[in-house]
């Protein structure tokens, strides 16, 4: 059982890990934000999951397991900002959230 | 006894944390009464010493009593220690019973007034310091009672807070005792490294093996330092007059219980240290015949009616530091007591009068109370008399016998003899100065105002006038507390005197010769010149005092450049202004300009606005906006992988 080889993987993760972190930063809505974040994560996995594959080991998918866990929770986490955003009437613009500013 | 002794000393403290506890609880009146009750036990727990110490053979009277070790160190150790012996009983009994007369007094004098209790708290803290003072049992709680003095008077001269002057005067009390004490310590210290002792007896019985010339003068010195600070001799004389500002009843008990005493009793208590450095013994015996010449001159040109008193308290103690200095010890002790008696009695005196004029002091106001106020009038001559030395008045005794003394040491003797003799002439001359100035002549126009119009005026209409404060005028004399207190003393004034009589009895000399054993002896020639001529003196004082101010029938000479002396004191205040507080200030101004402004201020002010600077700039790092978060994480990361991948 032959595929292309890993680094092909490699670089269709990388390029899914930067087209989420574009969108992480620069996009407003974070609803995209999130979604962006979302993709970040399934690259991370596609390269974890290229790796065990390489390696012919099981870490690597019990790993991508992990991550999508921890995926599902934090948009459990992250949808529920955003509800609690718009329930106080404010704009849904990560922009115009800076409080973290001293 | 010993017993007694410890009563004596705690019962006005125990009343002072009473009132101070006690706050509203206590009525002022009360507070007054239980001040006066505690040094009345004192003055009976003095009395119950003395009968004690009687039974002893002379002796053997002597009786330390250590309540616990108060301060151990190293070597050392300090017990809270006191002393009966002839000495110390003979000034608790001076303390507690005149101390006792005056804060009776006291509550006649300070009714009305708003802190009352503070009042009274004080006195007593004042009459227990005195009492620590003299019980001591070693220098070290001689000295804890010297500065508790300081202390008192501090709090009393400044009693009347609102006004600045005597927040002044009262400063400068503290700070003119406060060189004394330092000195006193100094001397301590020294003491400390020769003997390794302060008690009483181990120190005395060292005197004379302290080794080093230099060492004992030193320690002496130290100690006159402390001694002429606390009883206002030159040159730490300028707090007494200013002191003036406090409550009447505050100058009479430092002036005749209280304080100003304490140098004359330190120098007899340690008179043995004194001794083994006779040129600083002689040297407080010069000082305090300066002391007296000076103190009369001024006391000559002095307007304000305790001024007067004050500085005639300043001569007086001089003829004490000239005897103990001379090594007169009895002498100096027996005219300490008369003095109490008779300048307690002027003071109450001059109390009644301002008292009765609603609080003028001004003696140019004053005039012609000799009818209006017979019983202070007849106080105040009596208390004059004494201080002019007249017999048979207490004055008369004790004065004499210090100037009979001052003839049996050499030519220095005769020296301050004349000194004392000048004296004697200037006291009669300014105590019936005041004295007829007030009390002589035709009222004033400002002493009709105030004692003659309100009953003409009471006459006039009847009872409508009769309200509290014309009640309160037309008392007179003042109340009973008041003028009870000065017959009290003015009897004690009479009849002091002949408790020792030169020549004839000695029972004060007697008492305290196992204390103080005097260095000289008057013989009977000598005791009967000094005495006749002091009268003399004295008497022709007063007839100045007449002519000038009594009879009107010759002016006082006008010399411009000596008024002037005199008005402005020596110019001592000044000449301290100019060498002391001057110089201060000018190097507090140029430390202020060219090194706390420019490097303490200027190096703080820079490192403030360094960090300021610093903070602004670095906060503007914090966007708020988690994506620049985000870039910054994922370029540093960056970065990172590329320094780990160039490094390998």
């Amino acid at each position: 059982m032959m595929g292309p080889d890993v680094v092909w993987y490699l670089c269709v993760a990388g390029f899914l890990f930067c087209t989420g972190a574009l969108g992480v930063l620069i996009r407003r809505s974070p609803l995209i934000v999130l979604l962006s974040l979302e993709i970040m994560l399934n690259g991370a996995n596609l390269a974890l999951i290229a790796f065990a594959r390489h390696y012919g080991q099981g870490d690597g998918q019990i790993f991508a397991l992990t991550v999508m866990a921890v995926a599902a929770s934090e948009v459990v986490v992250g949808l529920g900002l955003i509800v609690a955003i718009a329930r106080r009437k404010l704009d849904l613009d990560v922009d115009k959230l800076t409080t973290l500013r001293g | 006894m010993i017993a007694a002794a410890w009563i004596c000393l705690i019962s006005p403290l125990a009343a002072t944390a009473l009132i101070a506890l006690a706050g509203n609880r206590l009525t002022r009146r009360g507070a007054g009464y239980l001040s006066t009750l505690s040094v009345a036990v004192s003055f009976v727990a003095a009395i119950v010493a003395f009968a004690g110490l009687l039974g002893d053979s002379p002796d053997d009277r002597y009786h330390p009593s250590t309540l616990w070790s108060w301060l151990t160190a190293g070597q050392l150790d300090f017990g809270l220690r006191i002393v009966v012996d002839p000495l110390s009983v003979f000034m608790m009994l001076v303390v507690s019973g005149v101390g006792m007369l005056i804060v009776l007094y006291s509550i006649g004098y300070m009714e009305g007034d708003d802190e009352e209790r503070r009042y009274f708290a004080y006195m007593a803290l004042f009459v227990f310091s005195m009492l620590l003072l003299v019980q001591a049992g070693n220098l070290l709680i001689l000295l804890v009672g010297w500065g508790l003095v300081g202390l008192s008077s501090y709090l009393l001269i400044g009693f009347w807070h609102e006004r600045p002057t005597a927040v002044a005067a009262a400063k400068k009390a503290f700070v003119m005792n406060a060189i004394g004490d330092a000195t006193m310590a100094l001397a301590l210290f020294l003491l400390i490294q020769r003997t390794g002792s302060l008690n009483f007896e181990v120190v005395f019985s060292q005197a004379d093996q302290i080794g080093g010339a230099w060492a004992i003068n030193l320690i002496a010195l130290g100690l006159l330092g402390g001694a002429v600070a606390k009883s206002a001799q030159l040159p730490l004389h300028t707090w007494l007059p200013d002191a003036m500002e406090g409550p009447t009843p505050v100058s009479a008990l430092i002036h005749a219980a209280t304080m100003v005493t304490a140098g004359v009793y330190l120098i007899v208590r340690t008179g043995s240290l004194f001794e083994q450095a006779p040129k600083v013994l002689e040297l407080s015996a010069g000082l305090g015949a300066i002391t007296l010449v000076i103190a009369g001159l001024v006391a000559l040109v002095q307007v304000d009616i305790k001024r007067v008193i004050a500085y005639s308290t300043m001569s007086q103690i001089g003829y004490m530091f000239m005897a103990a200095g001379l090594g007169a010890y009895p002498n100096a002790m027996f005219h300490l007591m008369t003095h109490a008696f008779f300048k307690a009695l002027l003071f109450m005196a001059a109390g009644l009068v301002i008292h009765a004029l609603a609080g003028e002091q001004d003696i140019r106001k004053m005039g012609g109370l000799r009818r209006l106020l017979p019983f202070t009038f007849a106080a105040s001559l009596i208390g004059s008399l004494s201080l002019a030395g007249i017999p048979p008045f207490a004055g008369f005794f004790s004065k004499d016998s210090i100037l009979a003394a001052a003839l049996d040491h050499g030519w220095y003797g005769e020296l301050l003899w004349v000194a004392g003799m000048v004296g004697t002439f200037l006291t009669g001359l300014y105590a019936f100065r005041m004295l007829f100035i007030v009390f002589w002549g035709e009222p004033s126009p400002f002493v009709r105002e105030h004692l003659m119009a309100g009953s003409h005026a009471h006459a006039r209409e009847g009872h409508e006038m009769h309200d509290g404060h014309e009640q309160h005028m037309h008392s007179g004399e003042g109340p009973l507390s008041m003028t009870s207190t000065v017959g009290v003393l003015t009897v004690l004034t009479v009849i002091g005197g002949f408790l020792q009589f030169a020549g004839v009895w000695t029972p004060v000399s007697d008492w305290l010769e196992p204390v103080a054993r005097p260095l000289v002896e008057a013989s009977g020639t000598q005791e009967a010149v000094s005495s006749i001529l002091a009268v003399l003196l004295g008497a022709a004082g007063i007839g100045v005092a007449w002519l000038i101010y009594g009879a009107r029938s010759s002016t006082a000479p006008r010399i411009a450049w000596a008024q002037r002396l005199l008005e402005h004191k020596f110019y001592f205040d000044e000449a301290y202004d100019f060498a002391f507080y001057r110089p201060a200030v000018f190097l507090a101004k140029g430390l202020m300009r060219w090194v706390e402004r420019p490097l303490v201020f200027g190096s703080v002010r820079e490192l403030v606005r360094g960090f300021g600077l610093a903070g602004r700039d670095t906060s503007r790092l914090q966007t708020g906006l988690v994506r620049t978060y985000v870039l910054a994480i994922a370029g540093s990361l960056a970065v990172l992988t590329l320094v780990f991948v160039v490094v390998r």
